[in-house]
Protein backbone atom coordinates (compact mmCIF):
# COMPACT_ATOMS: atom_id res chain seq x y z
CA UNK A 1 0.00 0.00 0.00
CA UNK A 2 3.08 2.68 1.40
CA UNK A 3 3.82 2.57 -2.39
CA UNK A 4 0.94 3.78 -3.88
CA UNK A 5 -0.44 7.31 -3.43
CA UNK A 6 -3.33 6.98 -0.68
CA UNK A 7 -7.09 7.74 -1.77
CA UNK A 8 -8.81 10.44 -0.84
CA UNK A 9 -12.52 10.86 -0.17
CA UNK A 10 -14.25 14.02 -1.70
CA UNK A 11 -14.09 15.35 1.82
CA UNK A 12 -10.10 15.53 1.19
CA UNK A 13 -9.91 19.02 0.57
CA UNK A 14 -12.03 20.50 3.16
CA UNK A 15 -9.95 17.99 5.58
CA UNK A 16 -7.35 20.04 4.70
CA UNK A 17 -8.41 23.61 4.54
CA UNK A 18 -9.54 22.59 8.42
CA UNK A 19 -6.27 22.11 9.42
CA UNK A 20 -6.76 18.44 9.69
CA UNK A 21 -3.85 16.12 11.09
CA UNK A 22 -3.78 13.61 8.44
CA UNK A 23 -2.71 9.73 8.78
CA UNK A 24 -3.31 6.96 6.24
CA UNK A 25 -5.52 4.23 7.24
CA UNK A 26 -6.04 1.24 5.21
CA UNK A 27 -4.65 3.02 2.07
CA UNK A 28 -7.26 6.26 2.53
CA UNK A 29 -5.42 9.78 3.58
CA UNK A 30 -8.01 10.76 6.63
CA UNK A 31 -8.41 13.24 9.13
CA UNK A 32 -6.53 11.82 12.60
CA UNK A 33 -8.10 15.19 14.48
CA UNK A 34 -8.43 18.47 13.73
CA UNK A 35 -7.31 21.99 15.47
CA UNK A 36 -9.44 21.38 18.59
CA UNK A 37 -8.03 18.01 18.96
CA UNK A 38 -8.57 14.78 19.72
CA UNK A 39 -9.68 14.87 23.65
CA UNK A 40 -12.21 17.41 22.41
CA UNK A 41 -13.72 15.59 20.21
CA UNK A 42 -14.27 12.49 22.06
CA UNK A 43 -15.83 14.36 24.60
CA UNK A 44 -17.75 16.88 22.71
CA UNK A 45 -19.62 13.47 20.72
CA UNK A 46 -20.22 12.41 23.95
CA UNK A 47 -21.83 15.32 25.10
CA UNK A 48 -23.33 17.27 22.11
CA UNK A 49 -22.47 15.66 18.52
CA UNK A 50 -19.48 14.88 16.08
CA UNK A 51 -19.19 14.74 12.25
CA UNK A 52 -17.37 11.74 10.99
CA UNK A 53 -16.27 11.53 7.21
CA UNK A 54 -16.60 7.73 7.13
CA UNK A 55 -16.42 7.38 2.95
CA UNK A 56 -13.21 4.68 2.91
CA UNK A 57 -15.90 2.23 3.98
CA UNK A 58 -16.74 -0.04 1.67
CA UNK A 59 -20.50 -0.45 0.57
CA UNK A 60 -21.53 -3.49 -1.79
CA UNK A 61 -25.68 -4.25 -2.86
CA UNK A 62 -26.52 -7.83 -3.17
CA UNK A 63 -29.88 -8.71 -5.52
CA UNK A 64 -31.75 -11.12 -6.54
CA UNK A 65 -33.48 -14.27 -5.51
CA UNK A 66 -30.78 -15.74 -4.03
CA UNK A 67 -29.52 -12.97 -1.93
CA UNK A 68 -30.92 -14.34 1.36
CA UNK A 69 -29.80 -18.13 1.09
CA UNK A 70 -26.15 -16.37 0.10
CA UNK A 71 -26.65 -14.43 3.38
CA UNK A 72 -27.81 -17.45 5.66
CA UNK A 73 -24.49 -19.38 3.76
CA UNK A 74 -22.00 -16.87 4.94
CA UNK A 75 -22.57 -14.40 7.71
CA UNK A 76 -22.26 -15.45 11.22
CA UNK A 77 -25.88 -14.22 11.98
CA UNK A 78 -28.83 -16.30 10.89
CA UNK A 79 -31.17 -14.15 9.73
CA UNK A 80 -34.50 -15.72 10.62
CA UNK A 81 -33.59 -14.85 14.09
CA UNK A 82 -31.73 -11.54 14.67
CA UNK A 83 -33.76 -9.12 15.50
CA UNK A 84 -34.41 -8.06 18.87
CA UNK A 85 -36.16 -10.21 22.33
CA UNK A 86 -37.70 -13.01 21.21
CA UNK A 87 -35.25 -12.83 18.10
CA UNK A 88 -37.53 -12.03 14.51
CA UNK A 89 -36.28 -12.43 11.00
CA UNK A 90 -34.53 -9.50 9.81
CA UNK A 91 -36.62 -7.34 7.37
CA UNK A 92 -36.71 -4.61 5.56
CA UNK A 93 -35.72 -1.22 7.38
CA UNK A 94 -33.52 -2.88 9.61
CA UNK A 95 -29.82 -4.14 10.18
CA UNK A 96 -27.74 -6.14 11.42
CA UNK A 97 -23.87 -6.31 12.68
CA UNK A 98 -21.90 -9.72 11.90
CA UNK A 99 -18.89 -11.22 10.50
CA UNK A 100 -17.84 -13.22 7.38
CA UNK A 101 -15.38 -16.16 8.23
CA UNK A 102 -13.15 -17.94 6.20
CA UNK A 103 -14.04 -21.72 5.97
CA UNK A 104 -11.21 -22.24 8.37
CA UNK A 105 -12.85 -19.87 11.06
CA UNK A 106 -10.61 -17.07 11.15
CA UNK A 107 -12.56 -13.63 10.45
CA UNK A 108 -12.89 -11.98 7.09
CA UNK A 109 -14.48 -9.31 7.78
CA UNK A 110 -17.16 -7.84 10.01
CA UNK A 111 -20.03 -6.23 8.27
CA UNK A 112 -23.53 -3.81 8.97
CA UNK A 113 -26.11 -5.94 6.46
CA UNK A 114 -29.30 -3.75 6.20
CA UNK A 115 -32.55 -5.51 4.61
CA UNK A 116 -33.34 -2.36 1.66
CA UNK A 117 -36.17 -4.56 -0.03
CA UNK A 118 -37.37 -7.96 -0.65
CA UNK A 119 -34.20 -9.86 -2.33
CA UNK A 120 -32.38 -6.35 -1.47
CA UNK A 121 -29.30 -6.26 0.88
CA UNK A 122 -27.09 -3.48 1.68
CA UNK A 123 -23.44 -4.55 2.98
CA UNK A 124 -20.94 -2.13 4.39
CA UNK A 125 -17.66 -3.48 5.39
CA UNK A 126 -14.28 -2.00 6.32
CA UNK A 127 -11.99 0.23 4.18
CA UNK A 128 -10.74 -1.20 1.33
CA UNK A 129 -12.82 -4.73 2.01
CA UNK A 130 -14.88 -4.46 -0.54
CA UNK A 131 -13.20 -6.45 -3.08
CA UNK A 132 -12.51 -9.43 -0.87
CA UNK A 133 -15.75 -9.57 0.92
CA UNK A 134 -17.28 -9.28 -2.87
CA UNK A 135 -14.36 -11.81 -4.69
CA UNK A 136 -15.63 -14.30 -1.03
CA UNK A 137 -19.08 -13.85 -2.08
CA UNK A 138 -18.72 -14.18 -5.22
CA UNK A 139 -17.16 -18.04 -4.74
CA UNK A 140 -20.34 -19.40 -2.29
CA UNK A 141 -22.84 -17.37 -4.76
CA UNK A 142 -25.68 -19.31 -6.88
CA UNK A 143 -27.32 -17.99 -9.94
CA UNK A 144 -30.23 -15.43 -8.99
CA UNK A 145 -27.81 -12.93 -6.87
CA UNK A 146 -26.12 -10.33 -7.48
CA UNK A 147 -23.35 -8.32 -5.74
CA UNK A 148 -21.95 -5.31 -6.64
CA UNK A 149 -19.20 -2.56 -5.26
CA UNK A 150 -20.70 0.96 -4.89
CA UNK A 151 -18.30 2.53 -2.58
CA UNK A 152 -17.27 4.37 -5.78
CA UNK A 153 -20.47 6.21 -6.27
CA UNK A 154 -22.30 6.85 -2.55
CA UNK A 155 -20.41 8.21 0.43
CA UNK A 156 -21.24 8.30 3.99
CA UNK A 157 -21.28 11.11 6.94
CA UNK A 158 -21.80 9.68 10.48
CA UNK A 159 -23.67 12.40 13.00
CA UNK A 160 -22.84 10.86 16.22
CA UNK A 161 -23.92 12.45 19.59
CA UNK A 162 -27.11 12.92 21.95
CA UNK A 163 -27.28 16.46 19.56
CA UNK A 164 -27.46 14.86 16.70
CA UNK A 165 -31.41 14.22 16.21
CA UNK A 166 -31.57 17.70 16.61
CA UNK A 167 -28.98 18.40 14.26
CA UNK A 168 -29.95 16.07 11.79
CA UNK A 169 -33.73 17.13 11.77
CA UNK A 170 -32.72 20.36 10.69
CA UNK A 171 -31.44 19.26 7.76
CA UNK A 172 -34.16 16.89 6.63
CA UNK A 173 -37.53 17.55 4.53
CA UNK A 174 -39.69 15.80 6.70
CA UNK A 175 -37.79 14.96 9.40
CA UNK A 176 -40.91 13.69 12.05
CA UNK A 177 -41.67 10.60 8.96
CA UNK A 178 -38.01 10.00 9.35
CA UNK A 179 -38.07 9.39 12.75
CA UNK A 180 -41.15 8.38 13.79
CA UNK A 181 -40.31 4.56 15.18
CA UNK A 182 -36.46 5.18 14.12
CA UNK A 183 -35.08 2.50 16.52
CA UNK A 184 -31.13 1.39 16.62
CA UNK A 185 -30.35 -0.22 14.06
CA UNK A 186 -32.98 0.50 11.60
CA UNK A 187 -33.58 2.71 8.57
CA UNK A 188 -35.00 4.65 6.01
CA UNK A 189 -34.52 6.01 2.74
CA UNK A 190 -34.71 4.33 -1.13
CA UNK A 191 -31.51 5.69 -1.85
CA UNK A 192 -30.29 2.08 -3.15
CA UNK A 193 -33.05 0.80 -4.08
CA UNK A 194 -35.65 -1.37 -2.42
CA UNK A 195 -39.19 -0.56 -0.54
CA UNK A 196 -40.09 1.67 1.83
CA UNK A 197 -40.24 5.91 2.19
CA UNK A 198 -38.17 7.88 0.28
CA UNK A 199 -35.75 10.19 2.22
CA UNK A 200 -34.72 13.66 1.53
CA UNK A 201 -32.77 16.63 2.58
CA UNK A 202 -34.65 20.18 2.47
CA UNK A 203 -32.17 20.63 -0.57
CA UNK A 204 -33.23 17.61 -2.46
CA UNK A 205 -30.47 15.56 -1.77
CA UNK A 206 -31.36 12.09 -1.44
CA UNK A 207 -30.03 10.04 1.95
CA UNK A 208 -30.03 6.40 3.62
CA UNK A 209 -30.36 7.31 7.77
CA UNK A 210 -29.69 4.63 9.72
CA UNK A 211 -29.46 4.67 13.25
CA UNK A 212 -25.74 2.75 13.33
CA UNK A 213 -22.30 4.10 14.01
CA UNK A 214 -19.13 3.24 15.82
CA UNK A 215 -19.14 5.37 18.90
CA UNK A 216 -21.50 3.64 21.24
CA UNK A 217 -23.57 7.12 21.00
CA UNK A 218 -27.06 7.79 20.23
CA UNK A 219 -26.72 9.17 15.99
CA UNK A 220 -26.68 8.62 12.32
CA UNK A 221 -25.22 6.75 9.19
CA UNK A 222 -25.88 8.68 6.76
CA UNK A 223 -25.22 7.66 3.26
CA UNK A 224 -25.41 9.37 -0.55
CA UNK A 225 -24.37 9.51 -3.57
CA UNK A 226 -20.86 10.97 -3.46
CA UNK A 227 -21.08 14.23 -4.83
CA UNK A 228 -23.42 15.02 -2.71
CA UNK A 229 -20.85 14.48 0.37
CA UNK A 230 -19.82 18.19 0.84
CA UNK A 231 -22.66 19.98 0.58
CA UNK A 232 -24.11 17.74 3.29
CA UNK A 233 -21.05 17.58 5.81
CA UNK A 234 -21.41 21.64 5.48
CA UNK A 235 -25.18 21.82 5.54
CA UNK A 236 -25.04 19.31 8.98
CA UNK A 237 -22.05 21.58 10.36
CA UNK A 238 -23.83 24.79 10.13
CA UNK A 239 -27.00 22.98 11.20
CA UNK A 240 -25.18 21.75 14.38
CA UNK A 241 -23.25 25.20 15.58
CA UNK A 242 -25.71 25.95 17.91
CA UNK A 243 -25.62 22.52 19.48
CA UNK A 244 -22.10 22.58 19.52
CA UNK A 245 -20.97 20.03 16.73
CA UNK A 246 -17.58 19.72 15.44
CA UNK A 247 -16.19 17.75 12.82
CA UNK A 248 -14.01 14.70 14.28
CA UNK A 249 -11.15 12.40 12.99
CA UNK A 250 -10.17 8.91 12.80
CA UNK A 251 -8.57 9.02 16.31
CA UNK A 252 -11.62 10.24 18.24
CA UNK A 253 -13.57 7.59 16.21
CA UNK A 254 -10.79 4.90 17.88
CA UNK A 255 -11.25 6.11 21.32
CA UNK A 256 -14.88 6.28 20.90
CA UNK A 257 -15.52 2.85 19.73
CA UNK A 258 -12.89 0.91 22.23
CA UNK A 259 -14.70 3.15 25.19
CA UNK A 260 -18.17 1.71 23.88
CA UNK A 261 -16.58 -1.83 23.73
CA UNK A 262 -16.83 -2.38 19.76
CA UNK A 263 -14.03 -4.25 17.84
CA UNK A 264 -11.73 -3.22 14.98
CA UNK A 265 -11.61 -5.67 12.22
CA UNK A 266 -8.05 -6.57 11.42
CA UNK A 267 -6.92 -5.87 14.88
CA UNK A 268 -9.36 -7.06 17.81
CA UNK A 269 -11.08 -9.66 15.12
CA UNK A 270 -9.24 -11.08 11.93
CA UNK A 271 -6.94 -13.43 10.59
CA UNK A 272 -7.21 -16.01 13.83
CA UNK A 273 -9.27 -18.28 15.63
CA UNK A 274 -12.31 -16.05 16.82
CA UNK A 275 -12.32 -17.93 19.99
CA UNK A 276 -14.52 -16.86 22.62
CA UNK A 277 -15.23 -12.77 22.51
CA UNK A 278 -17.42 -9.81 24.16
CA UNK A 279 -19.39 -10.60 20.52
CA UNK A 280 -20.27 -13.53 20.68
CA UNK A 281 -23.81 -12.52 19.81
CA UNK A 282 -22.64 -12.60 16.24
CA UNK A 283 -22.70 -16.31 16.34
CA UNK A 284 -26.07 -18.30 15.50
CA UNK A 285 -26.55 -19.75 18.45
CA UNK A 286 -30.15 -21.69 19.19
CA UNK A 287 -32.55 -20.74 21.85
CA UNK A 288 -30.17 -22.99 24.23
CA UNK A 289 -27.36 -21.38 23.39
CA UNK A 290 -25.50 -24.66 22.84
CA UNK A 291 -25.67 -25.37 19.31
CA UNK A 292 -25.82 -23.52 16.41
CA UNK A 293 -29.27 -22.75 14.10
CA UNK A 294 -27.76 -22.71 11.06
CA UNK A 295 -24.63 -23.67 9.19
CA UNK A 296 -22.40 -21.58 7.45
CA UNK A 297 -19.00 -20.83 5.83
CA UNK A 298 -16.39 -21.05 8.64
CA UNK A 299 -19.51 -22.22 11.21
CA UNK A 300 -17.86 -25.37 12.06
CA UNK A 301 -14.27 -23.81 12.43
CA UNK A 302 -15.87 -21.40 14.89
CA UNK A 303 -17.66 -23.87 16.75
CA UNK A 304 -14.78 -25.83 17.04
CA UNK A 305 -12.24 -23.51 18.11
CA UNK A 306 -14.16 -21.42 20.73
CA UNK A 307 -11.79 -22.61 24.05
CA UNK A 308 -8.78 -21.42 21.18
CA UNK A 309 -8.33 -18.09 22.45
CA UNK A 310 -10.01 -15.54 24.43
CA UNK A 311 -10.58 -12.08 24.05
CA UNK A 312 -11.60 -9.59 26.21
CA UNK A 313 -12.25 -5.92 27.39
CA UNK A 314 -10.37 -4.09 29.80
CA UNK A 315 -9.93 -0.84 31.17
CA UNK A 316 -7.09 0.60 33.39
CA UNK A 317 -6.35 2.92 36.22
CA UNK A 318 -5.05 5.79 34.53
CA UNK A 319 -4.94 7.08 31.76
CA UNK A 320 -1.58 5.19 30.14
CA UNK A 321 -1.70 3.17 27.45
CA UNK A 322 0.40 0.69 25.71
CA UNK A 323 1.20 2.62 22.14
CA UNK A 324 3.18 -0.33 19.90
CA UNK A 325 0.74 -3.23 20.80
CA UNK A 326 3.07 -5.42 18.62
CA UNK A 327 5.94 -4.97 21.42
CA UNK A 328 3.43 -5.76 23.85
CA UNK A 329 2.36 -8.84 26.14
CA UNK A 330 -0.34 -9.66 28.63
CA UNK A 331 0.87 -10.82 31.95
CA UNK A 332 -1.01 -13.07 34.46
CA UNK A 333 -0.52 -12.64 38.25
CA UNK A 334 1.92 -14.61 38.20
CA UNK A 335 4.08 -12.99 36.06
CA UNK A 336 3.35 -15.31 32.90
CA UNK A 337 2.92 -14.55 29.70
CA UNK A 338 -0.96 -15.23 28.50
CA UNK A 339 -1.52 -13.67 25.19
CA UNK A 340 -1.69 -10.26 23.29
CA UNK A 341 -2.70 -6.64 23.25
CA UNK A 342 -5.18 -6.05 20.53
CA UNK A 343 -6.31 -2.45 20.99
CA UNK A 344 -5.17 0.42 23.50
CA UNK A 345 -6.40 3.86 23.87
CA UNK A 346 -7.68 6.35 26.27
CA UNK A 347 -11.01 7.10 26.74
CA UNK A 348 -10.64 10.61 27.82
CA UNK A 349 -14.58 11.01 29.11
CA UNK A 350 -13.96 8.57 31.77
CA UNK A 351 -12.64 8.26 35.09
CA UNK A 352 -13.01 6.19 38.58
CA UNK A 353 -14.50 7.20 41.55
CA UNK A 354 -13.43 4.76 44.47
CA UNK A 355 -13.15 2.15 42.39
CA UNK A 356 -16.45 2.55 39.88
CA UNK A 357 -15.60 3.84 36.22
CA UNK A 358 -18.35 7.08 35.33
CA UNK A 359 -18.27 8.87 32.40
CA UNK A 360 -18.82 12.82 31.67
CA UNK A 361 -22.02 11.60 30.45
CA UNK A 362 -23.11 9.32 33.63
CA UNK A 363 -26.29 10.97 36.02
CA UNK A 364 -25.77 12.48 39.26
CA UNK A 365 -27.99 9.88 40.64
CA UNK A 366 -25.97 7.14 39.26
CA UNK A 367 -23.37 8.02 41.79
CA UNK A 368 -21.14 10.26 39.73
CA UNK A 369 -19.76 13.40 41.47
CA UNK A 370 -20.91 16.55 40.92
CA UNK A 371 -17.84 17.99 40.64
CA UNK A 372 -15.99 15.08 37.94
CA UNK A 373 -13.58 16.10 35.73
CA UNK A 374 -11.78 12.83 34.29
CA UNK A 375 -8.57 12.23 33.20
CA UNK A 376 -9.08 9.31 31.41
CA UNK A 377 -8.86 5.56 31.37
CA UNK A 378 -6.74 3.31 29.41
CA UNK A 379 -8.79 0.35 27.72
CA UNK A 380 -8.88 -1.55 24.76
CA UNK A 381 -9.12 -5.68 24.52
CA UNK A 382 -6.08 -8.51 24.84
CA UNK A 383 -6.22 -11.74 23.45
CA UNK A 384 -5.14 -14.80 25.98
CA UNK A 385 -4.69 -18.22 25.77
CA UNK A 386 -6.99 -18.66 29.49
CA UNK A 387 -10.50 -17.63 30.37
CA UNK A 388 -10.90 -14.79 33.00
CA UNK A 389 -13.39 -13.76 34.86
CA UNK A 390 -14.83 -9.58 34.88
CA UNK A 391 -12.71 -8.07 37.74
CA UNK A 392 -9.94 -9.82 37.32
CA UNK A 393 -6.70 -8.04 37.01
CA UNK A 394 -3.67 -8.38 34.24
CA UNK A 395 -0.57 -6.89 33.52
CA UNK A 396 0.13 -5.18 29.93
CA UNK A 397 4.08 -4.70 29.11
CA UNK A 398 5.57 -3.41 26.95
CA UNK A 399 9.39 -2.46 27.32
CA UNK A 400 10.02 -0.85 30.93
CA UNK A 401 6.24 -0.02 30.41
CA UNK A 402 3.98 -2.30 33.31
CA UNK A 403 0.12 -1.39 33.15
CA UNK A 404 -1.93 -3.27 35.33
CA UNK A 405 -5.79 -3.27 34.50
CA UNK A 406 -9.30 -4.81 35.08
CA UNK A 407 -11.27 -7.27 32.76
CA UNK A 408 -14.40 -5.83 31.92
CA UNK A 409 -17.31 -6.66 30.08
CA UNK A 410 -18.33 -2.84 29.84
CA UNK A 411 -16.21 0.25 29.60
CA UNK A 412 -17.64 3.29 29.44
CA UNK A 413 -21.05 3.64 31.02
CA UNK A 414 -24.21 5.55 30.09
CA UNK A 415 -23.79 4.89 26.47
CA UNK A 416 -26.60 6.72 24.31
CA UNK A 417 -26.71 4.32 21.28
CA UNK A 418 -29.54 2.95 22.04
CA UNK A 419 -31.57 5.29 23.32
CA UNK A 420 -35.42 6.23 21.77
CA UNK A 421 -35.69 8.68 19.16
CA UNK A 422 -38.95 10.15 21.09
CA UNK A 423 -36.07 11.02 24.42
CA UNK A 424 -33.54 12.27 21.60
CA UNK A 425 -35.06 15.04 19.67
CA UNK B 1 -0.74 20.04 12.01
CA UNK B 2 1.43 23.41 12.25
CA UNK B 3 3.77 24.84 8.93
CA UNK B 4 7.37 25.36 9.77
CA UNK B 5 6.87 29.15 9.98
CA UNK B 6 4.13 29.13 12.39
CA UNK B 7 6.35 27.37 15.02
CA UNK B 8 7.06 29.20 18.35
CA UNK B 9 10.03 28.91 18.84
CA UNK B 10 12.01 31.59 21.31
CA UNK B 11 15.19 32.35 19.97
CA UNK B 12 16.88 32.72 23.90
CA UNK B 13 16.35 29.02 24.46
CA UNK B 14 18.42 26.22 23.57
CA UNK B 15 16.99 22.97 21.67
CA UNK B 16 17.69 19.28 21.58
CA UNK B 17 17.45 16.81 18.44
CA UNK B 18 14.78 15.17 20.55
CA UNK B 19 12.57 18.03 20.72
CA UNK B 20 13.15 19.01 24.02
CA UNK B 21 14.15 22.53 25.12
CA UNK B 22 16.41 24.37 27.79
CA UNK B 23 16.88 27.45 29.67
CA UNK B 24 19.83 28.12 32.08
CA UNK B 25 18.13 30.05 35.03
CA UNK B 26 21.24 30.56 37.83
CA UNK B 27 23.02 27.05 37.93
CA UNK B 28 19.97 25.10 37.05
CA UNK B 29 18.26 24.31 33.54
CA UNK B 30 15.01 24.03 32.82
CA UNK B 31 13.55 21.54 30.53
CA UNK B 32 10.19 21.42 28.28
CA UNK B 33 9.61 19.80 25.20
CA UNK B 34 8.96 22.37 21.93
CA UNK B 35 6.46 23.48 20.00
CA UNK B 36 7.05 21.01 16.96
CA UNK B 37 7.05 18.20 19.84
CA UNK B 38 3.71 19.06 21.21
CA UNK B 39 1.92 19.71 17.98
CA UNK B 40 3.31 16.53 16.75
CA UNK B 41 2.13 14.81 19.80
CA UNK B 42 -1.59 16.32 19.44
CA UNK B 43 -3.93 16.45 22.67
CA UNK B 44 -1.59 15.59 26.07
CA UNK B 45 -3.60 13.40 28.11
CA UNK B 46 -0.96 12.46 30.54
CA UNK B 47 2.71 13.14 31.80
CA UNK B 48 4.77 10.73 33.67
CA UNK B 49 7.52 12.42 35.57
CA UNK B 50 10.58 11.38 37.09
CA UNK B 51 11.38 11.10 40.80
CA UNK B 52 12.92 14.46 42.67
CA UNK B 53 16.54 13.78 43.43
CA UNK B 54 16.69 11.26 40.58
CA UNK B 55 19.85 11.46 38.44
CA UNK B 56 20.21 10.62 34.40
CA UNK B 57 22.68 10.66 31.65
CA UNK B 58 22.08 13.49 28.24
CA UNK B 59 20.30 11.84 26.03
CA UNK B 60 18.41 9.11 28.72
CA UNK B 61 14.59 8.75 28.98
CA UNK B 62 13.20 10.76 31.90
CA UNK B 63 9.52 10.50 31.92
CA UNK B 64 6.78 10.00 28.80
CA UNK B 65 4.20 11.76 27.37
CA UNK B 66 0.79 10.29 26.56
CA UNK B 67 -1.00 11.66 24.10
CA UNK B 68 -4.19 11.03 22.69
CA UNK B 69 -2.14 8.59 19.87
CA UNK B 70 1.35 8.35 21.32
CA UNK B 71 3.14 7.45 23.75
CA UNK B 72 6.11 9.83 23.60
CA UNK B 73 9.08 9.41 25.65
CA UNK B 74 10.96 12.27 26.47
CA UNK B 75 15.28 12.56 26.55
CA UNK B 76 17.13 14.76 29.09
CA UNK B 77 19.24 16.97 27.32
CA UNK B 78 21.85 17.38 29.79
CA UNK B 79 23.03 15.05 32.46
CA UNK B 80 22.16 16.22 35.67
CA UNK B 81 20.01 15.46 39.02
CA UNK B 82 16.06 16.55 38.66
CA UNK B 83 15.46 19.02 41.43
CA UNK B 84 12.12 19.92 40.52
CA UNK B 85 9.09 18.58 38.66
CA UNK B 86 6.01 20.81 37.14
CA UNK B 87 3.17 19.35 39.67
CA UNK B 88 0.53 21.56 37.62
CA UNK B 89 0.97 18.60 34.92
CA UNK B 90 -0.10 16.14 36.74
CA UNK B 91 -3.83 17.43 36.86
CA UNK B 92 -3.51 19.11 33.75
CA UNK B 93 -0.95 17.66 31.09
CA UNK B 94 -2.67 20.09 28.38
CA UNK B 95 -0.71 22.90 29.55
CA UNK B 96 1.99 21.60 27.73
CA UNK B 97 0.04 21.47 24.50
CA UNK B 98 -1.93 25.04 25.62
CA UNK B 99 1.94 27.21 25.90
CA UNK B 100 4.98 24.12 25.82
CA UNK B 101 7.29 26.97 26.62
CA UNK B 102 5.30 28.31 29.86
CA UNK B 103 4.83 25.07 30.98
CA UNK B 104 8.43 23.24 31.83
CA UNK B 105 8.34 19.40 32.48
CA UNK B 106 11.68 19.48 34.83
CA UNK B 107 13.97 21.44 36.46
CA UNK B 108 17.96 19.33 36.59
CA UNK B 109 20.72 20.53 38.24
CA UNK B 110 23.44 19.60 35.10
CA UNK B 111 26.31 17.70 36.31
CA UNK B 112 28.34 18.45 33.20
CA UNK B 113 27.64 21.99 32.29
CA UNK B 114 29.56 22.25 29.32
CA UNK B 115 26.97 20.26 27.47
CA UNK B 116 24.09 22.93 27.41
CA UNK B 117 26.44 25.23 25.34
CA UNK B 118 26.59 22.22 22.68
CA UNK B 119 22.62 22.34 22.47
CA UNK B 120 21.30 23.28 19.39
CA UNK B 121 20.57 27.31 18.76
CA UNK B 122 17.06 28.20 17.33
CA UNK B 123 18.33 28.03 14.09
CA UNK B 124 20.23 25.13 14.34
CA UNK B 125 17.27 23.15 15.47
CA UNK B 126 14.91 24.56 12.37
CA UNK B 127 17.51 22.65 10.48
CA UNK B 128 16.94 19.94 11.80
CA UNK B 129 13.44 19.60 11.08
CA UNK B 130 13.73 20.95 7.79
CA UNK B 131 16.05 18.51 7.08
Amino acid sequence: MSDHKPLTTPLHQWHGRNHATMGNFSGYSMPLWYASGAKHEHINTIVKAGLFDTSHMSMLTLTGDSSFDLLQRTFSRDLRYCIGKPAAALHTGRAVYGMFFHEDGTVLDDAIITQLGENRYLLVVNAAMGGAVGRHLDEHRTSGCEIDEVTDEFGKIDLQGPAAGKILGSVLADAGAVFAGLSYFSCRGTLFGGDGQEVRCRDGTELLVSRTGYTGEFGFELFMRRDALVSIWEQLLAAGAGNGIVACGLAARDSLRTGAGLPLSHQDIGAWDFGTTPWSFVLPYDAGKAQFSKTFVGGAAVYDNLAQNYTYGFAGYDPRKIAHLHKAAVLDEGDKKIGVVTSCTTDMAIDRVDGTIFSIASPVSAGRPEAFSPRGLSCGFIRVDKALSPGEVVVLVEGKRRLTVEIRTDIRPHRTARRSMEKMV
Amino acid sequence: MKELEELNLPGELMYSKDHEWAKKEDDTIVIGITDYAQDQLGDIVFAEMPEVGSSFEQGEEFGTLESVKAVSEIYLPVSGEIIAINDALEDEPELINEDPYENWIVVVRPSKEEQFDKLLSREEYLETLTG
